[in-house]
């Protein structure tokens, strides 16, 4: 039975995140974890081949990942509670995957009660029936702690990359700091990571203006997120010599305020009255944030078909119109190119750029 | 010798090409079709070019491309200033309009709105996606009703009572017609009609959210349209500046930008002569499968691009 042999976890390719799966699956749950390759054409010719018509790219992009983990030797595939749609994607990917013939268990964690103590540790089992509860929740939180880490490192990194007066310093470090989290085996590890990249960090010399351009990043969570799938957005307009703002991580949306949500609420019930989405709520606020701090722009991304980013479009107007703050609209789907993407961020930049001379 | 500066333009459809001083003037200008071959166009457009132009006593120092090819064509003609075509559109425009505050621009293609403050773009927008607010709708419309595309503004003023055409998507706009040419509706009204169309959809899809203020500039082939001006002028509520040279806004922001920026590099117009080519190299190095694009000058590599990691710089 797959009960008596080791599982083969996998989960789909999601920003620079799987090195915090993998360090759960492997360290806290007892199983092998099995890495997707990274997310290429391939993938999402994959994905849109199998895929109907009516869903957002992010499903897509799973799907396609999902198959090349299956083809990598996952027999098992954890599909998260998703934000929006996601959630209710978890079914529909599974029943595609046992269309094309795969055998797999299927960990969906959206049939879970998640508010109940005792549904974590049924999940739990379910991966490892050896496992004993305590020590995996030790080793639960360093893969928590990993995720905190990549999410602070990350944004210090497109704060500052645009900067670097050493010729690519910054960015070797920040990638040996991955390579750090993705081999990373114990707790100590990740500390030792941590402060190697902290120190790497602090000591690469900054040729950073005064009053550099500064532009805020929001949108749907999927692709806002996933470089692969935004076109390498945020290293893009860095390396025109911006510091990229970016609040949407999974720190902040789900560790730190998965609960304040209900704050920030408050803090925009001037600009709409309900939650129009997963996001939305933290989007508006965010990108008024930026308003307020004087930022230079602000960059809204979602995917073709995501209707939930949709409707925070209108607010997002009337936040550029009262604050005069420029913002850019980028809707992703598999035909967006590379050229076309670069157009409109050279665009973009060159007009921030000049504003900021004449203001 | 004064010094003159080149701006050359390369979209899908046309390749537009000026040269001006260091006043903005206009020393020589060109408008070719591209025809799918932005390197013969190229080639084409600066020999026209130098037959206009007054070697005896201007010297071209710098050299700006805009335009869909422009990096392309900024390798070949190793030009100092490589933009995007909002940029340079929005500087060419505030060159000779200084006080604009909108650019409406409808291509055969695509169209784009962009707005200013003094002198400088503020915001804008790009469609690619509904065709019922591009030239391409428009020209397919009048092949329907059988007139010529250059006779539909003439047609469109004489119209008093304009037929209403649904003109929130292509597909019900075309069908809206299609029924109100069968109730027998005259063709100058049905023709005021699809103008109207395309202004309205223009500002739905393009414009939505924009607020737009006078003056306004259009441009762009459609701008050649008096229907269309008319129907802007009419939802506008206020006058729609389509300027003689507005084709060549591109080229001239490009020409302009060029002038402005720190690179010099005096062109050479025997560059006509040379043999450019491109050779598109695929990497096998990973499933992203990268098409190399690399521009050679006889047998010589000037440029490559289209790799998304080091790992292809390698295989030109
Ligand atoms: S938020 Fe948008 S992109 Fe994400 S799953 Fe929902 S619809 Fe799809
Ligand atoms: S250039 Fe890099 S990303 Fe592109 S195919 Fe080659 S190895 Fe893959």
């Amino acid at each position: 039975m797959a009960e008596a042999k080791t599982r083969s976890v996998s989960f789909p390719r999601y920003a620079e995140y799987n090195c915090a799966f993998q360090y759960i699956v492997e360290q806290a749950l007892g199983c092998k974890y099995v890495m997707p390759p990274p997310l290429t054409k391939r993938t999402m010719e994959l994905g849109a081949k199998y895929s109907p018509d009516f869903v957002c790219t992010p499903f897509k992009t799973m799907l396609g990942n999902m198959i090349e983990a299956l083809e990598a030797g996952a027999d098992t595939l954890l599909m998260t509670h998703g934000l929006c749609r996601l959630g209710y994607y978890g079914e529909l990917l599974e029943q595609i995957l046992r269309d094309l013939g795969y055998q797999f268990e299927f960990i969906n964690l959206s049939e879970y009660d998640m508010s109940k103590k005792k549904e974590y540790l049924r999940i739990v089992r379910r991966f490892n029936p050896k496992v004993n509860p305590a020590r995996f929740l030790a080793r639960f939180l360093e893969g928590v702690r990993m995720v905190e880490y990549l999410d602070e490192i990350t944004a210090l990194y497109y704060q500052n990359c645009g900067f670097d007066a050493m010729d690519g310093a910054y960015r070797r470090s920040y990638q040996d700091f991955l390579t750090a989290m993705y081999t990373a085996q114990s707790r100590s590890d990740i500390e030792a990571g941590y402060r190697t990249v902290r120190r790497a960090f602090s000591s690469t010399r900054l040729d950073k203006p005064q009053r550099p351009l500064r532009v805020g990043i929001v949108g749907e969570f999927y692709t806002v997120m996933d470089g692969f799938s935004n076109l390498e957005l945020e290293q893009k307009l860095a390396d025109m010599g911006v510091e990229v703002h970016r609040w949407m991580n999974v720190t902040n949306q789900f560790l730190r305020y998965g609960s304040g949500q209900k704050n920030l609420r408050v803090k925009i019930r001037d600009l709409c009255q309900y939650d129009m989405g997963p996001t939305s709520t933290a989007n508006i606020w965010y990108a008024r944030e930026c308003a307020e701090r004087g930022f230079d722009g602000i960059v809204h991304v979602k995917s073709a078909a995501c209707t939930p980013e949709i409707d925070v479009m209108p607010v997002l107007q009337n936040i550029g119109a009262d604050y005069k703050i420029p913002v850019l609209y980028l809707t992703y789907d598999a035909q967006t190119s590379d050229v076309g993407l670069m157009t409109r961020l050279e665009a973009f930049y060159d007009m921030i750029h000049m504003r900021k001379k004449v203001l | 010798m004064e010094h003159a500066y080149l701006g050359v333009d390369v979209g899908s459809i046309s390749t537009k090409g000026v040269i001006i001083d260091k006043e903005n003037n206009i020393l020589a200008s060109q408008y070719i079709w591209t025809q799918g071959d932005p390197i013969g166009a190229v080639k084409e457009l600066v020999g026209l070019l130098e037959k206009q132009f007054d070697k005896a006593n201007y010297e071209i120092v710098a050299t700006g491309t805009t335009g869909s090819a422009r990096k392309l064509v900024g390798a070949i003609l190793g030009a100092t200033m490589v933009k995007n075509e909002i940029t340079a559109h929005a500087v060419g425009t505030t060159a000779f309009y200084p006080d604009v505050r909108t650019i409406l621009e409808i291509g055969g293609q695509d169209s784009k709105i962009i707005l200013v403050e003094n002198g400088v773009a503020v915001d804008y927008a790009m469609n690619t996606l509904c065709a019922a607010g591009t030239g391409a709708f428009l020209s397919s419309q009048a092949k329907r009703l059988g007139i010529e595309v250059e006779d539909i503004g003439d047609y469109a003023l004489r119209s008093t009572h304009p037929t209403q055409i649904a003109a929130r998507c292509t597909v019900f706009a075309e069908s809206d017609l299609v029924h109100k040419i069968q109730m027998g509706h005259p063709r100058e009204d049905i023709i005021a009609g699809v103008c109207n169309a395309v202004a309205a959809n223009y500002l739905n899809n393009v414009g939505k959210g924009k607020k737009i203020l006078s003056p306004v500039v259009f441009q762009g082939g459609v701008s050649k349209n008096k229907g269309v001006v008319a129907a802007f002028e009419r939802t506008l509520g206020c006058p729609v500046i389509v300027d003689p040279n507005g084709h060549l806004m591109g080229a001239l922001g490009a020409a302009i930008l060029a002038r402005k920026g720190s690179g010099r590099k005096t062109f050479d117009f025997n560059l006509v002569n040379m043999d450019f080519r491109t050779r598109e190299a695929g990497c096998g190095g990973c499933p992203n499968q990268c098409e190399i694009i690399c521009v050679y000058r006889g047998d010589e590599l000037i440029d490559s691009w289209g790799n998304r990691c080091e790992r292809g710089a390698n295989l030109r």
